[in-house]
C-alpha cells in the first residue's frame, strides 16, 4: 500500500530512493542524468536498481525534476501572445525598474518570454475594488486575437489590471478566444494567481502559457514509460511551495513546479525536525555547483509567496531556500586586486573537478578536500576514484600565482567556501531575528558532511544532525511529500467581524477551487483543508501569513484572537507592534492529503568497492596540522565516535574534526556534538 | 582662490598590509560585508516605514576608529558614500572620541556634515572591543517627514525651513535611550509613528552592527584583524587602479545641467572634470556656480558620494567597496559652490544635482575611453511625492515614488529601462498596489516610442505615466533634465528629456518639472513623460535585422527609422529576426 519510488533529477546525477513496505527497507541508487532525455534516466535509474515486482506493487512514483526550470533558462518553450489592458502593455518589460547587480552599469534586463509585437491591449478596464471602470469592448478582444493568430502564437497568456478584484473580463476573453477556434493553451491570469501585483502575475501567466505544453508533454511521456515498465500507481510531482501534486494537475498549472529540486530536501528536513522535535534546525545542502540553506523553523520550512527564475518573478507559493553560486565544483581563481576566490564559476559535470580525472585542470573545492586527505580513500558511488596528483596539478595553478604551497591553497579554498556558505546562513537567521547558535545544523548533499565541522565551527553551532542517506536526502525527502493544492487571493479588508465574513466568502470560493482542481486524486482520499489570512498594520507593507481555525469554508476564530495572535508573531518577527488598526491582504486556502506514513525503516545505502582502510593522513582544522583520522563506515557507528575520524557512506563523505563526537540516533541519523572542553573558539 | 580649494581623500595605504594572510584576508573580508548585511537585515526587519524597507531608501556600513570604510551593505548608492562624513562630523560635532561611550548612538542630519538634506538622518555608533574603540557602524535613512514646511519641498531658500536639525545629540547614553530627545524628535513631525519606529529601527541597525563588527575582530585578534584590513584596502586600490592605468593621462571635462534651482528659472550648467595622472584620479567640482538661492545645492560629501560611486561602479568589478577603492580617487570642491554650500544655504533638492553629476562624470570618462561607460540615462529619478485627504473616511493619506527612466546605450548592448543608477538597489511600486490604496486609475504606464537615442546600439525607452485622479490629490515633483536632451557618445543620438503636464477636466494643461504642492483635481490627469537613454555609435551602423525588430516591436515608428536611420529606410519588420 505505500510502496513508494522516488527520483530526483539534478543537473549532474539522476538519484532515487525507494521505500518497500514488504521489506521495510529504504534504498538508494543513482545515474548520470540524461539532458536530451531526462525521462530516460528515470527509467535507467528504476531498471538498473529496482526489481521488477516492486514497480509493479508500488503506489506512488514521486518526482523532483528541473525540466520545467530548464526550459524557462535555456527559453524552450511556446511562442506566447499576450492580451492585457490597454496601456499597460509593457509591464512585463519595464518590470519594477530594478537591476540584479547593483554595481553594474551595464546590467542587461532579461529578454521578456514575450515580445512586445506579441502583447496586444485591449479596451477594458477594472479598478482596484472590483468596479468596472471601462467595459469590456469585445472587438477589440477579437481584433487582438486575429493578430496573434496571424503571427502564430502557440499559447495566449490573459493578464488584465486589477483582475485579482473581479475576473468578469478575463474570464469573457477566454470565452472569445476559445469561441475563435484558438486551439494552443490559455491561461487567464487570476487562475494562475489571485493575487495582485500586476508585473509578477503576468511573469506568471507568462511563465505557465510558455512551458504548459512542453511540461505536459514530458510528464505524459514520462508516465507512459513508467506503465511501460508494469508501473500501475499514482505519479507525483514535488511543488516550489512544498507538497507534492498529480501529473494530472501538474499538466494544468506547472508553474507550481519550476522549483522541485532544492524544495524537496528542505521538506525532509521539516520531516525530520517534526519526528525529531526540533524547533530551530538549520540545513547546509552542498551539491555540486551550489550552496542551499534553509531554515525550519516549529516543523515547517519557511514559504514565500513569491519565488524567482533568472529574474522572472513567479507568483506562488516558494520555500524559503536561498542559494549561492559555492559547492563542491566551484573553482578557485586569483582576482584583479589579488586575492582569492571560490565559486561562482563551476567545473559541473563536464569535466568536474580535477580530481575526478575527467580532464578538469582548474582547481576545485573538491580538489582542496580531496589533496588534504579529507575525502579519505573515497571511490564515490559513480565508481570514480580520486586522484590526488591531478588535484595537486590543478592547485598549483592558483599556488604559484599566490606565492604558497598547494596545502595552503587547498586550506584556504575549503576556509573562503566555509566563510560564504556560513555568511549566508548567518544572513537568513537575523533576517528573522534568530540566532544560529541555538540552531541544530542538518548537512546534506554530496558535499554537506564534508562541510559540517567547519561551517558549525564558524557559526558556534554545537549540534549537528547527519540525516540517513546524506547524499541522497532530496530524493529521500521526495518520499514524504504530501498532496497539497492552495489557491489565494488578495483582498484587502478590516480585520473584524465584517472583515472575516467576507474573507469566509473568498476562502468558500478558493476551497472549490482546490477542490476542483483535486478531482483527479481518486475517491477514497481524506483530505484536510486549513485556511491562512496575509495580515499586516494598514499603512504597512510588512505582511505575515497566519493560520487561521476554520470549517467549511467559514473562518471560525473571531477577529480579536486573530489580531492577537498575529500582533505576538509580529512582534517575533520585526520587533515591535504598532498602534495602528490590523487588515486583511490575502486569503489562502490549502488542501492536503496525506501520504501514509512510513514506519521506521532500515535505510541501506548503495554499496561502494572501496577497499577498508583503518586510518587516513588527512588535515585537521581544529588542530592546524594534518593527522591520522579514523576511517568508519556509516554503519560501524554503533557507538560513540570521537573525531578526527571520515565516515564513508556510498553518496558523501563526513569529515569530522578533532573536538567533534559522533554517535548514532534512534531513526538512523547520526548526531555530532562538540566536545566542551575543546580550546576551539 | 586655489587655497579655498578643498582636496578630499581616502586614507593613504599604511603600507603593512603586505604581511597578512591574503586567504584570511579573503575570509575577514567575507565576514565584514556580512556583518554590514546583517545591519541591512535588521533595519529592513525593523523599520516601519515603506521608504525604507521597500525603496531602500538608506545605507549602513561599518567604518574603522580612522573613518576609513570597511563595508557597506548594497543600499542606495549615492548614500553609501556620504556615511564616512556623516559619522566624522557626527563625532566632533558630539565633542569627540573622548566623549563616547561603550552603547552611545548619536543622530544627526546636518546637511553639510551628513551630504544630503535633513530628512536623512544618519545614526552612528561607536564600537569598542575590550574598551578600546575599533571603529563605527553607521546608518543613514529617509526619513518620512521632520517638519519641514511640506512635506517635501522645491523651493527652499535656507535650511531652517527644511526641517528640524539633529546636530550629533546623544540619542542613547550607555544602551539607555534618551526618552526626553526622542520625545523632541518624534513631536516634530507630520508622521509620528513613523518616525519612532525608525528612528528605533536605525538604532537596532546600529546595534547589530555594531556586536557582528566587535564578533569579527575577536575572531581573528587585534593584531591580525588590522594587519588584514591593509591587506584588503590595498586589494581594493589595486582593483581600481588596473582599471585607470589604461585611461591616457589628460584633463576631460563633462558638462552637467540642471533645469533651474527651484526658485528662478535659470538653467544651471556645472562643468565636472576628470583628471587622469597614471592610475590616479582627480575629480574636479570647483568650477561649478556659486551656491544657489533656492535648493539645488549638494553639500561636499555629496560631491564626494557621487564621486565614489561613479569610479567604484565603473572599476570596482562589481563588488562591494571598501576604503581602498576610493584611494586612487581626489575631489575638489570649492566652499561657497553649488557642491560644497555653506549654511545656511538650502540643500533640499541636492540629490537632483549630485545624481546627475555621476553621469557628468562618466561623460568626461567617455571623451578618453567611449567604450568604457555608458550614454546619458533620462538623467533624473522623477521623484513625486502625493498626499491628499480621502473623500470617504477623511483620513489622510501619503505617498511617494521614483519613477524608471531610459539607460544610455553602450558599446556592446541596447540601453534598457530602469530607475536611475543613483538608485540601483531600488523598485517602483506595481500600479495594482498604487490603485488599491491611492485615489488614482493609472491610464498609461507604457515604454515610450521614439523616446529612444538613436545609434549602433540605441538606448532604452523613456516611459510614459498618465494618472487619472479620482479625488483631489497634492503632488511635489521633484525633476530635473527636462530641458535638456540625454547625450549620445560615440556618435549615437540624443533621446527625449523628461517632462510632466497636468490636463484639467476642461481641456487646460500646464506643464511643470518642479513643483511644491501642486494641486490636481479630482477627474484631472497627471501625465509623466520619463526621457530615453542616448545612442551609442554611429546609427549607420546599426544593424538592419535590429532596426526591423524595433520597427516590430514598435520602439520606434517609420518615420523615426526615415531620420535616423536612412540606411534601412526601406526595412520592414517582417525582417526581424525570429
Amino acid at each position: 500500500m505505500v510502496t513508494r519510488i522516488g527520483v530526483d533529477i539534478g543537473g549532474t546525477f539522476t538519484d532515487l530512493v525507494v521505500y518497500d513496505d514488504r521489506s521495510e527497507r529504504v534504498f538508494e541508487g543513482k545515474v548520470p542524468t540524461r539532458p536530451g532525455a531526462p525521462e530516460q534516466g528515470v527509467i535507467d535509474v528504476i531498471k538498473t536498481h529496482v526489481p521488477q515486482e516492486l514497480v509493479e506493487r508500488a503506489s506512488y512514483f514521486l518526482h523532483g525534476t528541473t525540466v520545467g526550470l530548464n526550459a524557462l533558462l535555456e527559453r524552450r518553450g511556446a511562442k506566447v501572445g499576450l492580451i492585457c489592458t490597454a496601456g499597460l502593455r509593457d509591464v512585463l518589460e519595464i518590470r519594477r525598474g530594478d537591476r540584479a547587480e547593483m554595481y553594474n552599469p551595464f546590467w542587461k534586463v532579461p529578454e521578456p518570454l514575450v515580445p512586445r509585437y506579441l502583447r496586444i491591449g485591449i479596451e477594458e478596464r477594472m479598478r482596484a475594488d472590483g468596479e468596472v471602470h471601462r467595459p469590456l469592448a469585445r472587438e477589440s478582444v477579437s481584433q487582438a486575437v486575429a493578430e496573434l493568430r496571424a503571427k502564430g502564437v502557440d499559447s495566449i497568456a490573459v493578464c488584465l489590471m486589477n483582475a485579482y478584484a473581479n475576473p468578469t473580463h478575463e474570464l469573457a476573453v477566454g470565452a472569445i478566444i476559445a469561441e475563435q477556434g484558438f486551439e494552443g493553451v490559455i491561461s487567464l491570469s487570476h487562475q494562475v494567481s489571485g493575487e495582485y501585483r500586476e508585473y509578477e502575475r503576468t511573469s506568471t501567466t507568462v511563465i505557465d502559457a510558455f512551458v504548459r505544453r512542453r511540461m505536459a508533454d514530458y510528464l505524459e511521456r514520462l508516465e507512459a514509460a513508467l506503465q511501460g515498465l508494469g508501473f500501475s500507481g499514482q505519479c507525483l510531482i514535488t511543488r516550489s511551495g512544498g507538497g507534492s501534486m498529480t501529473f494530472a494537475e501538474a499538466t494544468e498549472r506547472p508553474f507550481e513546479t519550476i522549483m522541485s529540486g532544492p524544495v524537496a530536501g528542505a521538506q525532509g528536513a521539516a520531516k525530520l525536525a517534526q519526528k525529531r522535535d526540533v524547533d530551530l534546525l538549520i540545513t547546509a545542502d552542498v551539491g555540486g555547483t551550489s550552496f542551499d540553506t534553509t531554515l525550519i523553523v516549529d516543523g515547517a520550512p519557511a514559504v514565500l509567496y513569491e519565488g524567482e527564475v533568472d529574474g522572472m518573478p513567479v507568483q506562488t507559493p516558494w520555500v524559503d531556500v536561498r542559494s549561492i553560486g559555492s559547492g563542491g565544483g566551484s573553482i578557485a581563481q586569483i582576482d584583479a586586486g589579488g586575492l582569492m576566490q571560490v565559486g561562482p564559476d563551476s567545473a559541473g559535470a563536464e569535466p568536474g573537478p580535477a580530481t575526478y580525472g575527467k580532464g578538469g585542470t582548474r582547481p576545485t573545492t573538491t580538489d582542496a578536500a580531496a589533496y588534504l586527505g579529507m575525502l579519505g580513500p573515497a571511490v564515490l558511488a559513480s565508481g570514480i576514484r580520486l586522484d590526488v596528483d591531478l588535484a595537486q596539478k590543478a592547485l598549483a595553478t592558483v599556488a604559484t600565482g599566490l606565492g604558497k604551497s598547494e596545502e595552503e591553497i587547498a586550506k584556504g579554498i575549503l576556509r573562503i567556501a566555509a566563510s560564504s556558505m556560513a555568511n549566508a546562513m548567518r544572513e537568513i537567521t537575523v533576517e528573522k531575528g534568530l540566532d544560529p547558535r541555538q540552531m541544530l545544523l542538518m548537512p546534506f548533499g554530496g558535499a554537506g558532511p564534508l562541510m559540517t565541522t567547519l561551517l558549525a565551527d564558524e557559526l558556534h553551532i554545537s549540534r549537528v544532525i547527519v540525516p540517513p542517506l546524506a547524499g541522497n536526502f532530496s530524493a529521500l525527502g521526495l518520499l514524504g511529500a504530501d498532496m497539497v493544492q492552495s489557491a489565494a487571493r488578495s483582498a484587502i479588508l478590516p480585520l473584524d467581524e465584517a472583515g472575516l465574513k467576507r474573507a469566509s466568502d473568498v476562502l468558500a470560493e478558493l476551497q472549490k477551487v482546490t477542490e476542483r482542481r483535486s478531482d483527479k486524486d481518486g475517491p477514497d482520499i481524506v483530505a484536510t483543508l486549513s485556511a491562512r489570512l496575509d495580515l499586516r498594520f494598514r499603512g504597512q507593507e510588512h505582511s505575515l501569513s497566519i493560520d487561521v481555525e476554520s470549517e467549511g469554508g467559514r473562518i471560525t476564530e473571531a477577529a480579536e484572537e486573530i489580531a492577537e495572535r498575529f500582533k505576538k508573531q509580529y512582534l517575533r518577527a520585526f520587533g515591535s507592534v504598532l498602534r495602528q488598526p490590523v487588515e486583511i491582504i490575502s486569503v489562502r486556502a490549502s488542501r492536503t492529503v496525506a501520504l501514509p506514513e512510513i514506519g521506521d525503516a532500515d535505510i541501506v545505502g548503495a554499496r561502494t568497492d572501496a577497499e577498508p582502510v583503518s586510518s587516513w593522513n588527512a588535515y585537521s582544522f581544529a588542530s592546524g596540522e594534518r593527522m591520522d583520522f579514523a576511517v568508519l563506515p556509516r554503519g560501524a557507528i554503533i557507538d560513540p565516535v570521537a573525531g578526527p575520524v571520515i565516515v564513508t557512506e556510498a553518496t558523501s563523505t563526513f569529515y569530522v574534526d578533532r573536538g567533534w563526537r559522533i554517535a548514532p540516533a534512534p531513526s538512523g541519523e547520526l548526531m555530532m556534538t562538540k566536545d566542551r572542553t575543546s580550546t576551539d573558539d | 582662490m586655489t587655497e579655498d580649494i578643498v582636496a578630499h581623500r581616502a586614507a593613504p595605504s599604511a603600507a603593512r598590509g603586505a604581511d597578512a594572510d591574503p586567504i584570511t584576508t579573503q575570509v575577514v573580508r567575507h565576514a565584514l560585508n556580512s556583518a554590514a548585511d546583517q545591519m541591512k537585515r535588521a533595519l529592513i526587519r525593523t523599520a516601519f516605514s515603506p521608504v525604507i524597507y521597500e525603496v531602500l531608501d538608506f545605507a549602513v556600513a561599518i567604518y574603522d576608529r580612522d573613518y576609513r570604510l570597511l563595508a557597506q551593505a548594497p543600499s542606495l548608492p549615492l548614500f553609501m558614500g556620504t556615511l564616512n562624513s556623516c559619522v566624522s562630523e557626527a563625532v566632533s560635532a558630539a565633542g569627540g572620541i573622548e566623549a563616547l561611550e561603550p552603547g552611545d548612538v548619536l543622530i544627526y542630519n546636518w546637511p553639510y556634515g551628513t551630504g544630503s538634506h535633513p530628512q536623512d538622518v544618519a545614526t552612528v555608533m561607536p564600537v569598542y572591543v575590550d574598551d578600546e574603540l575599533i571603529g563605527y557602524t553607521a546608518a543613514k535613512g529617509h526619513w518620512l517627514d521632520i517638519a519641514a514646511k511640506h512635506p517635501y519641498c522645491t523651493d527652499t531658500t535656507d535650511v531652517f525651513q527644511e526641517g528640524v536639525i539633529y546636530p550629533g545629540l546623544k540619542i542613547c547614553r550607555r544602551g539607555e535611550l534618551d526618552e526626553q530627545l526622542a520625545q523632541l524628535v518624534i513631536c516634530n513631525s507630520r508622521v509620528p509613528d513613523m518616525i519612532e519606529g525608525d528612528m528605533k529601527a536605525q538604532i537596532v541597525a546600529v546595534n547589530t552592527g555594531a556586536r557582528a563588527f566587535e564578533a569579527v575582530v575577536r575572531r581573528f585578534g587585534i593584531a591580525s584583524f588590522w594587519d588584514c584590513v591593509e591587506h584588503m584596502f590595498d586589494h581594493g586600490e589595486a582593483i581600481v587602479r588596473s582599471f585607470f592605468e589604461r585611461m591616457a593621462d589628460g584633463r576631460y571635462v563633462g558638462e552637467g545641467v540642471a533645469d533651474n534651482d527651484g526658485i528662478s528659472d535659470d538653467r544651471i550648467r556645472f562643468p565636472v572634470a576628470v583628471e587622469i595622472a597614471g592610475s590616479d584620479v582627480t575629480i574636479d567640482f570647483t568650477r561649478v556656480p556659486d551656491q544657489l538661492s533656492g535648493p539645488m545645492n549638494a553639500p561636499a560629501p555629496s560631491a564626494v558620494s557621487a564621486s565614489r560611486v561613479a569610479i567604484s561602479m565603473l572599476a570596482g568589478c562589481g563588488e562591494a567597496p571598501n576604503e581602498g577603492h576610493f584611494r586612487p580617487i581626489t575631489v575638489l570642491t570649492r566652499p561657497g559652490s553649488m557642491f560644497h554650500p555653506l549654511p545656511p544655504a538650502p540643500t533640499f533638492l541636492y540629490g537632483l544635482p549630485s545624481l546627475q553629476s555621476i553621469e557628468v562624470i562618466y561623460h568626461a570618462i567617455a571623451q578618453s575611453m567611449p567604450g568604457a561607460v555608458p550614454a546619458c540615462s533620462g538623467g533624473c529619478i522623477v521623484g513625486m511625492t502625493y498626499w491628499g485627504r480621502r473623500e470617504a473616511s477623511g483620513e489622510s493619506w501619503a505617498d511617494g515614488s521614483p519613477h524608471p527612466v531610459g539607460q544610455g546605450a553602450w558599446d556592446g548592448g541596447d540601453g534598457g529601462t530602469m530607475l536611475h543608477i543613483s538608485e540601483s538597489a531600488t523598485r517602483f511600486s506595481p500600479a495594482e498596489i498604487w490603485e488599491a490604496k491611492n485615489p488614482w486609475i493609472v491610464e498609461k504606464l507604457e515604454l515610450a516610442t521614439d523616446s529612444c537615442g538613436p545609434g549602433q546600439y540605441r538606448g532604452g525607452l523613456g516611459v510614459d505615466f498618465v494618472f487619472r485622479m479620482l479625488e483631489d490629490v497634492h503632488i511635489t515633483a521633484a525633476m530635473d533634465r527636462s530641458q535638456t536632451n540625454p547625450w549620445g557618445l560615440s556618435g549615437g543620438g540624443e533621446a527625449r528629456p523628461n517632462s510632466a503636464a497636468v490636463t484639467y477636466s476642461d481641456g487646460r494643461r500646464e506643464t511643470f518639472s518642479k513643483a511644491t504642492d501642486y494641486v490636481v483635481p479630482k477627474g484631472a490627469l497627471l501625465e509623466l513623460f520619463c526621457g530615453g537613454g542616448g545612442g551609442f555609435g554611429p546609427p549607420e551602423k546599426r544593424e538592419r535585422q535590429r532596426i526591423a525588430a524595433d520597427l516590430r516591436d514598435g520602439f520606434v515608428t517609420s518615420d523615426y527609422v526615415k531620420r535616423h536611420y536612412p540606411h534601412a529606410a526601406d526595412v520592414s519588420p517582417d525582417e526581424a529576426p525570429g
